[in-house]
C-alpha cells in the first residue's frame, strides 16, 4: 500500500531527527483512520514489519467488502523505533491526524506510555504483542491486548519445569527491559512457590551488548540445569551460542519473544537444539487460520509470530465500530467488551480489564534446527 | 569449578572483547593523531567491515573453498574494500574541509556515520546477518578456562596487526612521513612529505584494521547488523582516549584494559554495571591523567 508506505518514510525521518510535514489531512472525515504502531526501523524492524503486513491484509479485507460504517478504512502506519518517547510522540501524532483506532505498539516498554495518551483521547488500542501485565492492569477502558500476558506466560514455563525436571537448578537471566524483567520475575515468582524451591543465580544482560560471557561464566559457576531467559531472539540467540562456547549445558527456556526463526539462525541450529520456548499453538495448523494464513502467504511471504494478531487487532476494532454505528472510542470500547469475537484463533472474548479470557500458551522446542510445538501432555 | 577458573575465563574473555576494540581504536587514534579530528564514521566503517566479511565469506564457501581458505579470504577482501571506504570517506567527507575550522569535520563525521548506518540499513535490510560458518563452538579446556579456537584466532591476529603496524610505523619511510605528519602538518609538507597522501594513508590503514576487527567479531558473536558500528565505535573511542589519544600503543593498552576491567565488572557486579564502571575507571584515569595511559602531554592537542 503506497500510502502506507510514505508514512512509514516519514516516520524514519522523525526518528532521525528530520522535519516532518503534518500534511494529508486532507481526506479527513472521507475515511476512517487506522493506524498501525511498532518498530519499523531500528533492530526490531523485522517484527514491525510483521505487524504492519497484518494489518494491511485486515484493511484491504474490510475495503474490499465496503468498508465500515459506509466509509472506506485508511491504515496508517508509525513508527514508535522501539523507544517509550518516540513511542508517546506518535501516539499524539495519531491524534492530531484522526486516527480513531490503533493496532500496537510491539513492545511493553512502548505500549505503556502510548497508552496513556489513547486513554486521555479516548482511542482504541488493541496491542497484538505487548504480553507485560501493566499494559492492561491499569485498567483503562479503551486498551485491549488480543495476546497472552507474562503472567500466564512465566507460570507455563514454571509448571514445565517444576513437572519435567523436578529437581533442576535453575537459573533466571533478562534483559532488563520491561518486558524481560517483567516475564523473568512472574517466571521466578511462580517457580519458587509451585516448587518450594529457590533459583540458584539470577543475572542480567545489558541489550545493546554482544558479549554475554562474562555474566554467563558466573552463572556457570552456579552449575545451573537449566536458564530461563526473560527477553528477546536477538540476545536469546546470543546467550545460547555463548553458554555453548563457554561449555554450559544447561537446558534454555525463554518467552514468546525469543520465538522466531532467528532465533535458530543467531545461535547456530546446533546450539539451539532442544531450547525449550512458550508461545501460542501452532497457527499454521489451526483449521480456522488457513485460509488467512494462505493469503498472508501468498502476498508477503514468511507468516511473523505476531501477524496474525496484528491482523485480529484490526479485525477486532473494526468489528468493535460497526457494532457500536460510531468511531467514539468510548463506545467502541464497551462494544468490545461485551462481543465474542470469532478469530483464527478461535472465540476471543475480553475481561474487564482488557486482557484475552483463555491463556493461549504452550510449550515448543528447538528439534532439528526448527521450532516443533510439544504435545500438551509431555 | 574452583573460583580462580571463573577469574581466568572473565580474563580470557575480557582479553578477547579487548583486542577488538584495540583494533578499532587503532583507526581513532591515528586520525586523531594526524589531523586532530574524530572520526565518528569509524564505527560505521567497522559495521561495513563485518558486513563485506560475511558476504565475501559466503560466496568464497557458496563457492565450496574449505572454511581454512575462505575465512583469511574473506578477512582480506573485507579489509582491502573497507580501506576503500575509509579513503573515499576522507575524500568526501573530510579533504575538501580540512581547513575549514575544528568543527565542521566533527558534524561531517556525524552525518557521514547516519549516511553510512542508513545506507547499509537500506542496501541490506534489518535483520541480523549471519556468519555462515559455524565455528565458535569449537574450543579447548586449558585446566578450568574454557577457549573458543574463534578467541585465538581473535587474539592472534590482533597481536600480529598491532606488532605489524608498530613496525610500519617506526621502521618504514611511510611511517616516518605519518610521524612528520603528526608532528606538525606544515613543516612536513614543506621539507617534501606529501602529508595529503599520508593522510589518505592513515584512513586506508585504520579503515583496513577495523575491518580485520568486524569479521573477527562476526565470527566470535556469529551476527552483525547495520546499528553495531555504534556501541563498538564508543567503546573503541573510550579505548583511545584511555591509552592516551594520538598514541598507538596507547590505543593497544587502552583496549585491553577496557576489554578486562568490563569483563570482570560484569562477571563481579552484574552486567548492568558494566558500563558503569568502565567509564567511572575512565573518569578516574583522566582525572589522574588526563593524557591517558600512555599518553604524551601536548596542551595545545586537547
Amino acid at each position: 500500500m503506497p500510502f502506507g508506505f510514505l508514512v512509514g518514510r516519514a516516520s524514519v525521518a522523525a526518528f532521525l531527527g528530520l522535519a516532518v510535514l503534518g500534511g494529508c489531512a486532507g481526506d479527513q472525515g472521507k475515511t476512517i483512520r487506522v493506524a498501525c504502531a511498532g518498530p519499523m526501523t531500528g533492530e526490531q524492524a523485522k517484527q514491525g514489519k510483521d505487524m504492519e503486513n497484518g494489518a494491511i491484509l485486515a484493511v484491504d479485507e474490510w475495503n474490499a467488502k465496503g468498508g465500515v460504517l459506509g466509509k472506506k478504512i485508511e491504515l496508517l502506519v508509525y513508527d514508535d523505533a522501539q523507544d517509550p518517547k518516540q513511542a508517546n510522540a506518535v501516539a499524539n501524532k495519531m491524534f492530531t491526524q484522526g486516527v480513531v483506532a490503533v493496532d500496537g505498539h510491539y513492545n511493553s516498554s512502548c505500549t505503556i506510555p502510548a497508552s496513556e495518551v489513547y486513554n486521555q483521547r479516548h482511542m482504541v488500542c488493541l496491542t497484538p504483542a505487548s504480553t507485560n501485565p501493566q499494559v492492561t492492569d491499569r485498567g483503562y477502558p479503551t486498551i485491549f491486548r488480543v495476546c497472552g500476558r507474562d503472567d500466564q506466560q512465566g507460570k507455563a514455563g514454571a509448571e514445565y519445569v517444576v513437572k519435567h525436571m523436578p529437581r533442576a537448578r535453575v537459573a533466571v537471566l533478562d534483559d532488563k527491559t520491561t518486558y524481560g524483567q517483567g516475564l523473568a520475575q512472574e517466571f521466578l515468582k511462580h517457580y519458587e512457590s509451585l516448587s518450594g524451591q529457590k533459583v540458584v543465580f539470577t543475572g542480567v544482560i545489558v541489550k545493546d551488548d554482544q558479549d554475554f560471557t562474562p555474566t554467563l561464566t558466573t552463572m556457570k559457576s552456579y552449575n545451573p540445569d537449566i536458564v530461563y531467559f526473560g527477553g528477546l531472539y536477538p540476545q536469546g540467540g546470543l546467550i545460547m551460542k555463548q553458554m555453548r562456547q563457554l561449555g554450559l549445558k544447561a537446558a534454555f527456556m525463554s518467552g514468546d519473544g525469543t520465538y522466531d526463526p532467528e532465533f535458530i539462525r543467531i545461535a547456530g541450529a546446533e546450539n539451539a537444539e532442544g531450547a525449550y520456548l512458550t508461545f501460542i499453538p501452532d497457527q499454521e495448523k489451526i483449521p480456522a487460520a488457513q485460509r488467512v494464513v494462505a493469503a498472508y502467504k501468498k502476498r508477503f511471504g514468511e507468516l511473523g509470530p505476531y501477524s496474525l494478531y496484528s491482523y485480529e487487532a484490526i479485525n477486532i476494532a473494526l468489528q468493535g465500530m460497526a457494532k457500536a454505528g460510531t468511531t467514539d472510542g468510548l463506545k467502541v470500547a464497551q462494544a468490545i467488551h461485551t462481543m465474542t469475537f470469532d478469530t483464527v484463533f478461535g472465540p476471543m472474548q475480553f475481561d474487564q480489564k482488557g486482557d484475552v479470557l483463555v491463556s493461549p500458551y504452550v510449550m515448543w522446542q528447538v528439534r532439528g534446527g526448527k521450532l516443533v510445538q510439544l504435545p500438551p501432555d509431555s | 569449578m574452583i573460583p580462580g577458573g571463573q577469574f581466568f575465563q572473565q580474563i580470557v574473555n575480557g582479553l578477547t572483547v579487548g583486542a577488538v576494540y584495540a583494533l578499532i581504536a587503532l583507526g581513532y587514534t591515528m586520525v586523531y593523531g594526524i589531523i586532530e579530528l574524530i572520526n565518528f564514521a569509524h564505527g560505521e566503517i567497522y559495521m561495513i567491515g563485518a558486513y563485506i566479511g560475511t558476504i565475501a565469506a559466503a560466496l568464497l564457501l557458496g563457492a565450496g573453498l574449505p572454511a581454512a581458505a575462505a575465512i583469511p579470504l574473506a578477512i582480506v577482501a573485507a579489509a582491502a574494500i573497507t580501506g576503500l571506504y575509509g579513503l573515499s570517506a576522507e575524500r568526501i567527507a573530510y579533504r575538501p574541509l580540512r581547513k575549514a575550522g575544528r568543527l565542521a569535520p566533527l558534524i561531517s563525521a556525524l552525518g557521514l556515520s547516519i549516511f553510512l548506518q542508513q545506507y547499509v540499513l537500506l542496501a541490506q535490510g534489518a535483520r541480523d546477518k549471519v556468519f555462515p560458518e559455524e565455528i565458535t563452538s569449537s574450543g579447548f579446556t586449558l585446566g578450568p578456562v574454557r577457549v573458543a579456537f574463534v578467541q585465538v584466532l581473535i587474539l592472534g591476529v590482533a597481536a600480529l596487526l598491532m606488532v605489524a603496524l608498530q613496525a610500519f610505523v617506526r621502521r618504514t619511510r611511510m611511517g616516518r612521513a605519518m610521524r612528520c605528519a603528526a608532528q606538525d602538518p606544515v613543516m612536513a609538507s614543506l621539507v617534501g612529505v606529501p602529508v595529503d597522501r599520508v593522510i589518505a594513508l592513515t584512513f586506508i590503514i585504520g579503515s583496513a584494521l577495523a575491518a580485520v576487527a568486524g569479521v573477527l567479531v562476526v565470527m566470535y558473536y556469529g551476527k552483525v547488523n547495520y546499528l553495531a558500528g555504534y556501541t563498538a565505535g564508543l567503546k573503541a573511542f573510550t579505548a583511545a582516549v584511555l591509552g592516551g589519544i594520538g598514541n598507538i600503543p596507547g590505543a593497544m593498552v587502552g583496549g585491553l584494559f577496557l576489554g578486562v576491567v568490563e569483563s570482570l565488572a560484569a562477571g563481579y557486579i552484574g552486567g548492568e554495571y558494566k558500563d558503569v564502571v568502565a567509564f567511572v575507571m575512565l573518569v578516574v584515569v583522566l582525572i589522574v591523567r588526563p593524557q591517558g595511559l600512555l599518553g604524551v602531554r601536548v596542551p595545545d592537542k586537547i
